[in-house]
């Protein structure tokens, strides 16, 4: 496969995934907000920190901003100059995705390309102001319609594979950045308010789509403790960083086979075998909030420097992904 | 005497009082595709008209609005260089097909393989022994003074021995219904996808009137193209082929994609490409990977900077050796300007003669040479019931309307023809044919002059003819420019079997 349109797969998958992860914690932050339980900075923050948006977004509106949740969603959802934006994901997925039309089935470019036109009309517009949950309900199901489909209709060859690959690293990356942004909520003295804790956790698993997956795994069990595990180290939660690691060698090992030394990609392989493994060993202790800031902190930094790795060994020197500073910037 | 028995679908349908052509208006002194000057359908398209016909304007609306949302979702697009960076608009497509009889379409196909045939001789030839010029049947100085000539070329056998792989020849028919060849693109003619791409359109929208109509299938394209781009191949084992284009801000970007796809060959950028000991390389995730035929969507100026342009970032470096050395086919091969030169347009009939021993069959629109004083004379003289045309433009840029132009402009083309006479021709302006075409705001068929571009494909086995093409409409009306540059949309074209 020609590295370029690897690289435009890689990328495309990253974008649709990362659309999705920013709507599902954008929804869930704003269900969180309504029960007024948390000071709405307390709700908001932490998405433009997941985000990597904390520091331009404060210099732009400044830190009281963070605090008014129409200028965070705005900011997230239509802002032209935030990289990390709905509205510049989309686009980028889509720009990713016209470069390698010839490679797309019919049906995926169709979706991609609808969920960018919806975005850039009035409809779009309008189901945001009216219906909240209802808009970022939908970007889900059209980015989940795209993935969807790539499995389907398309040609399972590497094209396939190295946007599986983006995906995963995407998502591991993403369940990552919100675990480490409440750690101190999911472990050690919490918030003191049980209430208020429980409310947090179930939001934490909104964000990451294992609201239901947990309460059926933990049995109605919540603790922390329990959070914390299930999104970290779960094998069987397809969002948890252990399973998105797994699934990413997985994938990484198809299109350059460990055994293959004379192809190129195996340092970058064996990086993220060797994170897999790492991770696989750690044990979380319920009172201390350090040690998984420590881990959390060791997954974003490795899974980043896999990324990076890719693009030099496998996806074309220099590596020039579209919207590259997106990734800066976070 | 038994009644012939009809099929129950289309026994069942009710005659509709009204009929959707009546009332249409003609255009003065203009031959219309579909319809007689009195109302009606031509014969040999009376029965898929007789379906048209019965269509409401609502349900004509709503097929055009279908149309219009597939169209875009599909991202059936061009890109506007004048336009933002980036920016894409579908190409109109109108929903009433225009009809080409199975007669004429005999007619066309001997022509234009006639033609091909002569055009791909005459490149052999000036690139060769220049026999042509120097027995004087075509002034040197009109072919060797063209912006197209490459001099590097001279000598070179192209691997395969084939110069124009594809060729779109536009065609427009006068007054009297007679076709006639406007002129030709020899270099990296497009547009073909949107012939693919209406046909799935049209028999959405009109699947009883298609049907009824008999119409040779057009998606056998990629398939023949993929063919003959093989037949070409320096390496016959295992041939690969790439298209190489310029990327997605290129306004044909959608076509390239598209005959990738369809063609199952992988779309490069120059970046992907890299030479090394002669021989084109692909950069790919499990190491190079060599290259043998390279279907190239960029101009000549930018395939090797080494060669070209010293200057430009584009192209790949060694690119024009690797081919001068036989190692890869480019398609279509490099120098072809010279042939669809507009200067040498007017040759044309006598490279025909001259080569194949055969008369003409196309005729082609007379045509004034500036650079011969006589011609330009006239030329300034008569400005304003001229079209004066660049002669290596394309697009429908660079054009002077005669008789919808105004004075000052006419003065500008004057001052520009008589500093740079070989750039410019000039020919009567052609009252081109109507067809019926779909007016949205008034809600019924208006007539719209069109033209066709039929594409001609050749292997080392010779010319084959895509029996169909892309009918290009001048949608604003009273308007005589088909360019989708320049307000122009496309009709699927439907030509019948006999």
């Amino acid at each position: 496969m020609i590295s370029r349109v690897a690289d435009h797969c890689f990328w495309m998958g990253r974008y649709v995934e990362r659309t999705e992860n920013a709507a599902r914690v954008l929804s869930a932050t704003h269900g969180l907000a309504l029960d007024g339980e948390l000071p709405a900075p307390q709700c908001w923050l932490p998405v433009l920190i997941v985000a990597g948006e904390q520091p331009a977004f404060t210099q732009r509106f400044g830190a009281a901003a963070a605090g008014d949740e129409d200028v965070v969603q705005q900011y997230m959802t239509w802002d032209e100059k935030n990289l990390s934006s709905l509205v510049r994901s989309v686009g980028a997925a889509r720009e990713n995705a016209r470069s390698i039309r010839e490679l797309l089935s019919i049906e995926v470019w169709e979706a991609i390309n609808e969920v960018y036109l919806w975005m850039r009309g009035e409809a779009a517009r309008d189901e945001y102001a009216d219906n909240r949950f209802g808009f970022y309900g939908r970007l889900r199901w059209y980015t989940e319609l795209v993935l969807g489909l790539v499995r389907t209709t398309m040609l399972h060859d590497q094209g396939v594979d190295f946007v599986g690959l983006g995906v995963l690293l995407e998502r591991a990356s993403w369940t990552a950045r919100v675990l480490d942004v409440h750690h101190h909520a999911l472990l050690g003295q919490g918030l003191a308010n049980h209430a208020v804790d429980t409310g947090l956790w179930l939001a934490i698993l909104r964000a990451c789509s294992g609201y239901e997956p947990f309460l059926r795994h933990s049995r109605g069990q919540t603790t922390g403790l329990a959070v914390a595990n299930f999104l970290l180290l779960e094998p069987k939660f397809p969002r948890s960083v252990r399973y998105c690691l797994q699934g990413a060698g997985e994938r990484l090992s198809i299109i350059r086979p460990p055994d293959r030394n004379e192809l190129p990609g195996g340092r970058s392989l064996q990086r993220l075998l060797n994170l897999g493994a790492w991770l696989r060993q750690v044990q979380l202790s319920p009172a201390d909030p350090t040690a998984l800031h420590q881990v959390l902190t060791q997954v974003v930094d490795e899974t980043a420097a896999v990324c990076d790795g890719l693009g030099e060994e496998l996806l074309g020197q220099p590596p020039r992904p579209i919207m590259v500073e997106a990734e800066k910037a976070g | 005497v038994t009644e012939i028995a009809a099929h129950p679908s289309v026994a069942e349908i009710p005659p509709r009082p009204t009929n959707l052509f009546d009332g249409y208006s003609f255009l003065g002194n203009t031959y219309d595709e579909l319809l007689t000057s009195e109302g009606a359908a031509r014969p040999a398209f009376q029965l898929a008209m007789e379906m048209l016909a019965r269509k409401s304007p609502d349900e004509v609306r709503r097929c055009q609005a279908l149309v219009d949302r597939a169209l875009l979702s599909r991202g059936v697009t061009f890109s506007v260089y004048s336009d933002n960076r980036g920016t894409e608009k579908i190409f109109p497509f109108d929903v009433l097909p225009r009809m080409v009889s199975a007669q004429d379409w005999k007619h066309i196909r001997a022509g234009l393989e006639q033609r091909v045939r002569a055009l791909e001789l005459f490149l052999e030839d000036v690139y060769g022994d220049a026999r042509i010029l120097r027995e004087n049947r075509i002034p040197a100085e009109v072919v060797l003074g063209s912006r197209g000539y490459l001099e590097q070329v001279r000598g070179i056998i192209p691997p395969g021995d084939v110069r124009i792989h594809v060729a779109g020849i536009d065609l427009i028919r006068d007054s009297s219904g007679t076709w006639r060849v406007l002129e030709d693109n020899l270099r990296t003619p497009s547009g073909v996808s949107y012939v693919l791409e209406n046909r799935v359109m049209a028999k959405r929208a009109f699947p009883a009137a298609f049907d009824r109509a008999r119409v040779q299938a057009v998606d056998t394209y990629p398939a023949r193209l993929g063919n003959a781009l093989r037949s070409v191949s320096p390496e016959t084992e295992e041939p690969n082929v790439v298209l190489l284009t310029p990327g997605p801000y290129n306004s044909a970007f959608f076509e390239h994609a598209f005959l990738a796809r369809t063609m199952g060959i992988d779309l490069v950028q120059a970046s992907d490409l890299f030479v090394d000991g002669d021989r084109v390389w692909l950069r790919t995730t499990r190491g190079p990977a060599p290259v043998h035929v390279i279907y190239r969507r960029i101009d000549d100026a930018f395939l090797d900077p080494d060669v070209f342009r010293p200057d430009s970032m584009l192209g790949v470096r060694g690119l024009f050796r690797a081919w001068q050395k036989g190692n890869v086919a480019l398609a279509n091969a490099p120098g072809n300007g010279i042939a669809d030169d507009k200067a040498v347009y007017p040759y044309v009939p006598e490279m025909i003669r001259f080569y194949l021993y055969e008369d003409p069959i196309l005729e082609q629109v007379p045509t004034y040479l500036c650079v011969r004083d006589d011609d330009r004379a006239f030329v300034i003289e008569h400005l304003h019931e001229l079209v004066v045309k660049v002669v290596d433009e394309a697009g429908g840029y660079g054009m002077l309307m005669g008789p919808q132009s105004t004075a000052e402009l006419r003065e500008e083309f004057r001052r520009r023809i008589l500093a740079e006479p070989r750039r410019y021709i000039a020919q009567m302006r052609v009252e081109l044919s109507s067809c019926p075409t779909w007016d949205a705001d008034r809600g019924c068929p208006v007539p719209r002059r069109v033209d066709l571009r039929p594409y001609v494909v050749s292997s080392t086995a010779g010319p084959w003819v895509l029996p169909g093409g892309l009918t290009r409409v001048a949608l604003v009306e009273g308007s005589y420019v088909v360019n989708s540059s320049q307000g122009g949309g496309s009709k699927d074209t439907w030509v019948l079997k006999p």
